[in-house]
């Protein structure tokens, strides 16, 4: 950040974790039309106004390309009306729709028509809640998650379970806005997370043989504390000029004995825990989507060190108390809240975050004012309502790229696309060359799509010391698959096209859009605000209005005129869509 | 960090850098920076790395086979649910075996290292038949337990961290980029972009600097310079972006504004650099288009199916695939202007914690069937014979533990690498390997090697043979100056 952001975001710290960011003076009044004047209300009288409304559409609009998988007409409306934390309010108690359920469904009725399911199935049912979902928020946090606590269909062991991988999304999706304490527990339960770093199934040393350590080293190196000791506002903690190291592999060890003797779920009874059934023989039906289970007999005795703490050796194995102990730990480390506050961060809002607003974040991680740690209601709203989220920011680096799968989710929600099946026939969009180079819940490996630290190599952007995760799958060849499958989409939809269907599955309606067709200014002006917050450059907005006045409509009308009109929108969302100015989310 | 970005070094550096982001040959640029004489080379060279992702148990891809070596191994490995030890050489393959068991393979594939090493006998993967029958012929050759070092490094000074020590061991992503840039993650110059550096501002390369370091594998920090960036073609080619010209959704003038747009310069600077990935693309792809070999008939050969020695069914060999269009780029190296190339090529999967002896078969068989392919295809591209041209060397995270966890292995650190090629001095085990079992000065816990050969000697003697000198190896492998052997002697 600039010199200047931080300043403005240390003004404005103490008030960010109140959220009382309107009087931060968040908002650029240069840009978009204000509907709605920001009327401080009277606290606690019914029917006074929000006190917390966006100043202006650009705001809001800005505030939902954070918060969701892309800003609507509607949605714009809405926080217009209501504000910012009556919105969160909302959005944290729309309920949740189970992929595992939609899953099913629709594993029974191809199972009917002689056809199995597999993972086009979550990919349709992953499409069709980021386009569709009224619960947005907990889409686009889920999906960040997913990307934290990286779980991929890509492993030839997981891709057996699809419907698991559903319902892990899910058990992410229900944690997004509960507590880091429960989300994971749950993770690490997960058989998914089991099957997929190897710990279902590990068994205590013996003989020559140790404990897989998989688990062990991944849930402290990803999913909670990180490499190095970090400051609360996420700094590296350094002695000598070098960066101190959180655990060493005497601390793997130690917690790799704890992960040990867990399996498949097995039943109800303690009876059920079979050595078979261990080893993954005797399936039970569900056992992909419950919780796994402690065998005993299979779980280490000897003493547990790890992280400071030590678990003495027994004499009968305690599993549950030992992964409780181990989680204890690990969620009470101080790492965590700087750790996966500076990635959440990332993930919604802007790619180099000043340390001090990692620092507010980690603060409301820590205690979210009623004494609790690692609330992620609040955490989530500390990120999306701080000075340096809801400012409107000149600063050149701030932002962050918008990733594949975001950007044509923002196209299927402001082209108000819909499913002819109803279903939302994707498949992987796996290809870099030809498609997306990024496919939900396929990562190449836990490490995920893109590292948080990663900085193009000779680039201005690593030449400035800063970050730029999604770089990491943008180059010559992926570039290319963008844009050519944009392209085609725009003009033809996207998705399978089904037999005896005549187009795509997955069409746009752009009717809400042709209704601007005839005014240049007015469609891009729309596109502009859905899709960019308003922040396209003078001279790119120009452009595309240009190009769109160079399709003449014929006075005649007709069938040319219609042709002409949807020829517009086409050009104008494609336009809008292609150029840097909307691929940096700002 | 963030606190140490200032808006006057940015602007300084930009300004630096926009010199060689933008459409002035860069060439030029390096020329000037150099006090090397400019002129390019006489010959043609290429260096392939060939990377395993998720860190290879190169325990069970060479092999120690004397009686001592083996009875150490069979102790340590026959053991668990799912045995990951290989049979004893001579094992013929059992095809009514039990699919995914060693005892599908057959025995491992006896090698006879050049020179000897007291008391040790040898074998290599029951999967690699073609690099064996390489190794006899005296074009491929292994090199013996390397990693990432600082100095050399005994066991006790490990133990009592009385030495600088590469930092965070055994963690995958830092591992993958040590090996590639001597840093842990977040590393921004590898050692391959810097041997192109210096061949570049030798005076090679000058009509296309961009084709100097290619991946056909996505972001790979081996291949960025300080100069030199890498070219990402997709693993079939490079695609044009299709709209540039013509009409564009029925505008006769679009598409003209479409190039403009996605290519016009920002202050911002992620949309400054993605115009700038855009403008290396279309570029990049222009130039290919009328030079690179075609795939298939008439160019490269497409490669075929690989057979997965542990169920006998046939499957796409993704990593053949990449080669073919690592091929079809030599092949337009004279049409091209260039003299150096480094190249980057990457096949996952190795991270084998359980159902090793589902995943290590299937790998190995398709690392030995796309080689085979590689060089096949190399010896007439274009009617000319790149074999001698071109060597690859293998590289992983990191190896893994000699003990089994039951039906896999855990992270390690040294490993055994392959080198192939016209450049190599083959036939040989370079480097002494290390004592096969558990509890010697060669591990430093459950079996994880402590390496003999750091990741600098193993680099600078393939920069060597690369054209590089002795004096500028020195500053492309940091380290080196740690060691006293600065060629480990495996290439001509």
């Amino acid at each position: 950040m600039s010199t200047w952001a931080l300043k403005t975001g240390l003004r404005c710290a103490a008030l960010a974790a109140t959220a009382l960011i309107a009087a931060c003076g968040g908002g650029d009044s240069s840009s978009g039309t204000s509907s709605a004047s920001n009327v401080p209300g009277i606290p606690g009288v019914p029917g006074t106004p929000p006190t917390d409304r966006p100043p202006t559409q650009a705001d809001a609009a800005r505030f939902l390309q954070q918060a969701t998988f892309g800003a609507t007409q509607a949605d714009v409306d809405r926080l217009m009306s209501i504000g910012y934390n009556a919105w969160l309010n909302e959005q944290f108690a729309a309920p949740q729709v189970q992929h595992r359920q939609t899953y099913d469904a629709v594993a029974a009725t191809l199972v009917a028509a002689g056809q199995t399911a597999g993972e086009n199935q979550f990919y349709e049912s992953w499409w069709k809640q980021a386009a569709t979902g009224q619960d947005q928020l907990r889409q686009r946090v889920s999906f960040a998650l997913s990307q934290i606590f990286v779980v991929s269909l890509n492993d030839s062991t997981v891709a057996n379970t699809p419907r698991g991988v559903a319902s892990y999304y899910d058990t992410l999706a229900r944690n997004a806005f509960g507590n880091y304490r429960q989300l994971i527990e749950d993770v690490s339960l997960h058989p998914m997370m089991g099957l997929y770093l190897s710990w279902l199934r590990n068994e205590k040393e013996s003989g020559a043989r140790v404990p897989d350590q998989n688990y062990a080293r991944e849930v402290m190196q990803l999913f909670s504390i990180g490499l190095y000791r970090l400051n609360p506002d996420g700094s590296v903690v350094t002695a000598n000029g070098a960066p101190v190291e959180t655990y060493d592999n005497v601390d793997i060890e130690g917690l790799s004995r704890v992960f040990t003797g867990f399996s498949w779920y097995a039943g109800p009874n303690a009876t059920d825990r079979t050595d078979t059934r261990f080893y993954g023989g005797a399936a039970v039906a569900d056992r992909e989507i419950l919780p796994m289970q402690s065998y005993a007999k299979f779980h280490s005795t000897s003493a547990k060190t790890f992280l400071g703490t030590t678990i003495p050796a027994n004499t009968s194995a305690n599993p549950e108390g030992d992964l409780k102990t181990a989680l204890d730990t690990i969620a009470a480390h101080p790492n965590v809240g700087p750790f996966l506050s500076r990635q959440l961060i990332q993930r919604l809002v802007t790619s180099n975050p000043s340390p001090a607003y990692v620092g507010r974040v980690a603060a409301v991680w820590a205690n979210n004012g009623a004494g609790a740690r690692g609330d992620l209601k609040a955490v989530i709203r500390a990120i999306l309502l701080d000075t340096e989220a809801r400012t409107a920011s000149t600063d050149p680096a701030y932002g962050r790229l918008r990733e594949p799968l975001q950007r044509v989710v923002n196209w299927a929600r402001v082209a108000e696309a819909s499913s002819d099946s109803g279903r939302w026939l994707m498949g992987r969009t796996d290809d870099p060359g030809s498609s997306l180079g990024q496919t939900p819940m396929r990562s190449p490996s836990v490490f995920n799509f893109y590292r948080p630290g990663y900085s193009p190599p000779n680039t201005a952007i690593s030449a400035a010391g800063l970050v730029a995760p999604e770089m990491q799958i943008t180059n010559e060849s992926s570039v290319v698959g963008y844009l050519n499958s944009m392209r085609s989409w725009v003009q033809s939809g996207m998705g399978s096209t089904p037999t005896g269907a005549t187009r795509r599955d997955i069409q746009p309606n752009y009717t809400a859009l042709l209704t601007l067709a005839d005014n240049a200014d007015s469609l891009v002006d729309r596109l502009n605000l859905l899709l960019t917050g308003n922040t396209l450059p003078s001279t790119v907005r120009q452009q595309i209005r240009d190009a769109v006045n160079s399709v003449s409509i014929p006075a005649a009308g007709g069938t040319a005129a219609s042709d002409a009109r949807l020829n517009r929108v086409r050009l104008a969302v494609f336009l809008v869509m292609a150029s840097p100015a909307y691929l940096t989310q700002k | 960090m963030t606190s140490k970005y200032t808006r006057r070094e940015f602007l300084r550096r930009s300004s630096a850098l926009s010199i060689l982001g933008t459409g002035t040959p860069f060439a030029l640029n390096l020329a000037a920076l150099s006090s090397a004489a400019a002129a390019p080379a006489s010959d043609y060279r290429a260096l392939v790395c060939l990377f395993f992702a998720g860190g290879s148990d190169t325990h069970n891809v060479v092999l120690a086979t004397d009686t001592t070596s083996w009875t150490a191994y069979q102790t340590a490995r026959n053991t668990g649910a799912d045995p990951i030890a290989l049979l004893a050489a001579g094992t013929p393959p059992n095809a009514g075996a039990t699919i995914n068991t060693p005892a599908r393979l057959g025995g491992v594939l006896p090698i006879t290292p050049l020179t000897a090493q007291s008391g040790r006998s040898f074998a290599l993967h029951p999967a690699l038949p073609w690099l064996t029958s390489q190794f006899a012929a005296g074009r491929a050759a292994v090199v013996s337990n390397v990693g990432p070092l600082i100095v050399p490094t005994t066991k006790a000074q490990y133990r009592a961290r009385s030495v600088p020590l590469p930092p965070k061991l055994f963690s995958h992503n830092d591992q993958q980029s040590l090996w590639q840039s001597y840093s842990p993650e977040g590393a921004r110059v590898g050692w391959g972009g810097r041997l192109g550096d210096l061949l570049v501002a030798a005076g090679n390369n000058a009509a296309n600097p961009l084709f100097t370091a290619i991946s056909t594998s996505g972001s790979a920090v081996w291949l960025s310079g300080q100069n030199v960036l890498q070219y990402q073609v997709g693993s079939s080619g490079p695609t044009a972006i299709g709209g540039m010209t013509g009409t564009l959704f029925g505008s006769g003038t679009a598409s003209a504004t479409f190039r403009s747009l996605i290519t016009g310069s920002s202050s911002q600077l992620f949309e400054s650099e993605h115009a700038k990935v855009v403008s290396r693309s279309i570029d990049a792809q222009a130039r290919l288009a009328t030079t690179m070999l075609p795939a298939g008939t008439g160019g490269v050969p497409n490669p075929p199916q690989y057979t997965n020695p542990a169920t006998g069914t046939l499957a796409t060999n993704g990593l053949a695939g990449q080669l073919q269009t690592v091929a079809r780029m030599i092949g337009a190296q004279a049409a091209l202007g260039v003299q150096r190339q480094v190249f980057f090529v990457q096949l996952g999967g190795f991270d084998t914690h359980d159902f090793q002896n589902r995943e290590q078969p299937r790998l190995m068989a398709q690392i030995d069937a796309a080689l085979q392919y590689f060089y096949g295809v190399l010896a007439s591209l274009g009617g000319r014979d790149y074999t001698g041209s071109v060597t690859t060397f293998t590289a992983s995270d990191f190896g893994r533990t000699f003990t089994t966890n039951g039906d896999g292995t855990d992270h390690g650190w040294g490993s055994h690498q392959f080198v192939v090629g016209g450049g190599v001095k083959g036939g040989d085990l370079y480097g002494r390997f290390p004592i096969t079992g558990l509890n010697h000065d060669d591990e430093v816990g459950s079996g994880s090697l402590l390496p003999v050969l750091s990741v600098d000697q193993y680099g600078a003697t393939l920069g060597k043979w690369f054209g590089v000198s002795d004096a500028d190896l020195l500053t492309v492998f940091p380290s080196l100056g740690n060691f006293t052997q600065r060629n480990v002697g495996f290439m001509v």
